[in-house]
């Protein structure tokens, strides 16, 4: 295909983007179901499955209870009995409700009934800050479900991701939890049409740099971008890693970075301590890319604090795109 | 305070070394950088300098084996109060490395006692394998100094807190091209470096090392020919010696000379290798009456040929990988030179002064790759018993040069070894050498 008739992009919204994969999934598998509280008639409290009750029926479109450890444990249990439940948190911090299904059970029963069943399972949680929302609707939790061996945790960045990502995880016979960012549900991209996945466990390279590398997640993908654009000006060559799955993580395509650039800064909106970025740093300090490293890792990550209601607050404890550029600045200028 | 005389890592591998002799008895005042003791490790014997002026006490005993950074003599000032003798030295089990030997509590080492008072942490930080310990440096910053053959010690970091960052051993290493390139240096004047070993009797043998080469290089053939006492000369812009600035080959003559003199030996084995054995025929064209023997391994002033290129290519490396190749032409065996073995001695080259010495030096002595110097006349005056060992496999000065030597030189050349037999076929040569000296 070359450039002169080249069809327009489609675009589609973050929220459209899943949408349309749960759609597809509920097409073409009669034993995908969508679960989770007001997804019927009320179209989701972010409005993401929209009218696909109307398609689809109630048998298919399950409204359920006000409690997440019930619903999750129907869940869990549909999938151990041959379902592919698609599982809506209206708020990714009401996992915590849900905890015991989600770690000891979906993550547990594979490995405890010797590899005898799995649980194809997809839970979807609208994450992250920024909606005013306050402490208990704000948080980045991914590494809580992270740090768990049997599941799998991805956090797309883009529409195209988004669907990609789901339809992977659909597809996928073990739990897979993806961290959707509620600011991210209006963002338009392009979506390619019909079928496809994106992988779990493969990193994307959204910009090619020299100097810098920078391993972003989520909507921190785009203020790295920013960054990186405006940083280009002065002649700072930032390369930006969006990570995409958390765990397992893509350890190759970050490695081969760091190998290059020989600078790295996590950015991510979990809180900074024992978040994702930890585990990245980790990474590459425990590997031969270590020996490339021409300055300390820097870790950009949320404050060490539950997320204020104050919208000026809550800006100031994640990472910003002046915060990230500054950083980025000190560790390529040598000044940390 | 008493200055703590340690186990000195001498080579990479080392994890102890044994005291072969002191060449101080204790109570006996010693300068700093004179010879201070002899020591052996599993590869190699070594003689290492006092790292203090001072007076030696507590001398671990001879022919014991102490782990390295191990305190194994102190040196006390004029008048300083000696502390008492300690029970024993942290010593070496014969079946354990010392690492996996922690230090038990009923064997009291050396430094663990408390006399000494506080012995002092001096160390010789500029002994190979020690370097760049204590310095600021990134990761990268160490990769790149590693694979250059630069020692971190060398470099002034830009980084924060004095770091040194990879864009410092870049430039580090792009300013060594620059200084190779031109051959320009800051000459330095003085005496040459003479180097020790005492333990052997009789006539001594003085050692002169080839070109690129030092002192060091004699430690393969050693272990034959320790019945003597060996004297080890220097080359001006080698090893330890003063970046002398060197005319010509008559200028070299003249500095070995005067080092030799100063010596003040009545009887003495001139024993030389390639440039080293050239000034050793110069040498007994003056000195004839006080020589025993003369003994040349492949000796230089025979014939034009020379191979210039390895000699740039030596000359000029940086780092190992450049470094590598061309020493690979000294020998008939490759494998001899381990990538270890290039290591150690890229480590011995990383004064970027010697290195723009040696290059001038080459210039003068061998410009386009021709030896500018010719001692087949003075090879034919000399009545000394000479011997010429060469390995027939020399890819540096071809061996046939050995024929110009008149009948009663005798000559050993040897099969599928290269420009240093003393190395290739160290045992070989000792033995020839042994039944001579």
């Amino acid at each position: 295909m070359n450039a002169q008739n080249k069809p327009e992009l489609r675009e589609l919204s973050y929220a459209e983007a899943i949408r349309e994969a749960m759609d597809i999934a509920l097409e073409d598998d009669p034993s995908v179901l969508l679960m989770g509280e007001d997804i019927g008639v009320y179209g989701g409290a972010f409005q993401v499955t929209g009218d696909l009750v109307d398609k689809y029926g109630t048998d298919r479109v399950l409204d359920t209870p006000i409690s997440e450890l019930g619903g999750a444990g129907v869940a869990v249990g549909a999938a151990l009995t041959g379902l592919k439940p698609i599982f809506e948190f209206q708020f990714s911090d009401f996992a915590a409700l849900a905890m015991e299904q989600i770690v000891n059970q979906a993550a547990k029963v594979r490995f405890m009934l010797g590899g005898s069943v799995s649980v194809p399972l997809v839970m979807r949680f609208p994450a992250g800050s920024g909606t005013g929302a306050a402490a208990q609707h704000s948080q980045s939790i991914e590494a809580w479900l992270g740090h768990v061996p049997g599941l799998k945790v991805v956090q797309p960045s883009t529409p195209e991701d988004a669907k990609g990502l789901l339809l992977a995880a659909v597809a996928d016979p073990d739990p897979v939890m993806i961290f959707e960012h509620k600011i991210l549900y209006k963002m338009k991209g392009h979506v390619p049409e019909g079928y496809y996945t994106t992988p779990i466990g493969k990193a994307a390279v959204r910009r090619a740099g020299k100097d810098v590398t920078i391993v972003a997640t989520s909507i921190m993908v785009h203020k790295a971008m920013e960054t990186a654009e405006k940083l280009s000006a002065d002649g700072i060559d930032a390369e930006v890693i969006d990570l995409r799955t958390v765990r397992p993580m893509d350890r190759d395509t970050v490695l081969d970075s760091v190998r290059k650039t020989g600078r790295l800064v996590c950015v991510y909106e979990g809180v900074k301590t024992l978040g994702v970025g930890a585990e990245i740093s980790a990474m590459v300090a425990e590997s031969d890319a270590f020996d490339f490293l021409d300055a300390p890792i820097v870790r950009l990550g949320g404050a060490e604090c539950p997320i204020p209601y104050n919208p000026e607050l809550e800006k100031a404890v994640v990472p910003q795109v002046p915060d990230i550029s500054a950083a980025v600045r000190d560790v390529v200028q040598g000044r940390v | 305070m008493p200055v703590e005389v340690i186990m000195p890592k001498v080579d990479m591998d080392m994890a102890s070394g044994k005291i072969m002799c002191w060449h101080v008895a204790v109570g006996d005042t010693v300068e700093k950088g004179d010879p201070l003791f002899d020591i052996e490790t599993d590869k190699a014997a070594m003689e290492v300098e006092a790292p203090a002026s001072g007076i030696l006490q507590h001398a671990a005993p001879e022919g014991s084996e102490i782990p390295i950074g191990k305190a194994i003599a102190w040196l006390y000032a004029e008048g300083e109060e000696v502390g008492e003798q300690p029970d024993s030295f942290a010593s070496v089990d014969d079946n354990k490395m010392p690492e996996q030997q922690p230090k038990a509590a009923t064997e009291p080492a050396f430094g663990d006692t408390n006399l000494p008072p506080e012995p002092a942490p001096e160390r010789e930080t500029a002994l190979a394998g020690d370097a760049g310990e204590g310095v600021r440096a990134t990761p990268a910053a160490r990769r790149l100094a590693r694979d250059g053959g630069v020692t971190l010690a060398e470099l002034r970091g830009t980084g924060p807190r004095g770091r040194v960052q990879a864009s410092d051993v870049r430039q580090y290493l792009k300013d060594l091209d620059t200084v190779s390139a031109r051959a320009t240096f800051l000459p330095e004047t003085g005496a040459l470096n003479v180097t020790y070993s005492k333990r052997g009797e009789g006539t001594p043998i003085v050692m002169i090392h080839g070109f690129a080469n030092d002192a060091t290089s004699w430690a393969p053939l050693e272990p034959s020919l320790r019945h003597r006492p060996l004297i080890r000369i220097e080359l001006p812009g080698h090893g330890k010696s003063p970046r002398l600035r060197i005319r010509d080959f008559a200028m070299l003559v003249r500095e070995v000379r005067q080092t030799f003199d100063a010596l003040q030996l009545d009887q003495a084995h001139l024993l030389g290798h390639s440039l080293g054995a050239a000034l050793c025929i110069a040498l007994a064209d003056t000195r004839e009456p006080r020589l025993a023997s003369l003994n040349l391994i492949a000796p230089a002033g025979l014939g034009p040929q020379i191979n210039g290129e390895a000699l740039n290519g030596i000359c000029k490396a940086t780092r190992a990988e450049s470094l590598g190749p061309w020493l690979r032409h000294l020998v008939a065996d490759e494998d001899r030179i381990t990538d270890g073995y290039v290591r150690l001695a890229m480590q011995a080259r990383g004064d970027a002064n010697l290195r723009a010495a040696q290059f001038a030096m080459a210039d003068v002595l061998f410009p386009d790759g021709v030896q500018a110097f010719d001692l087949r006349a003075a090879l034919q005056r000399i009545e000394t018993p000479t011997r010429i060992l060469w390995g027939k496999a020399d890819a540096i000065i071809p061996w046939e040069h050995a024929l110009q030597a008149p009948g009663r030189v005798a000559l050993h050349l040897f099969d599928r070894i290269g420009h240093m037999p003393q190395l290739e076929a160290a045992e070989e040569v000792g033995k020839i050498l042994r039944s001579h000296v």
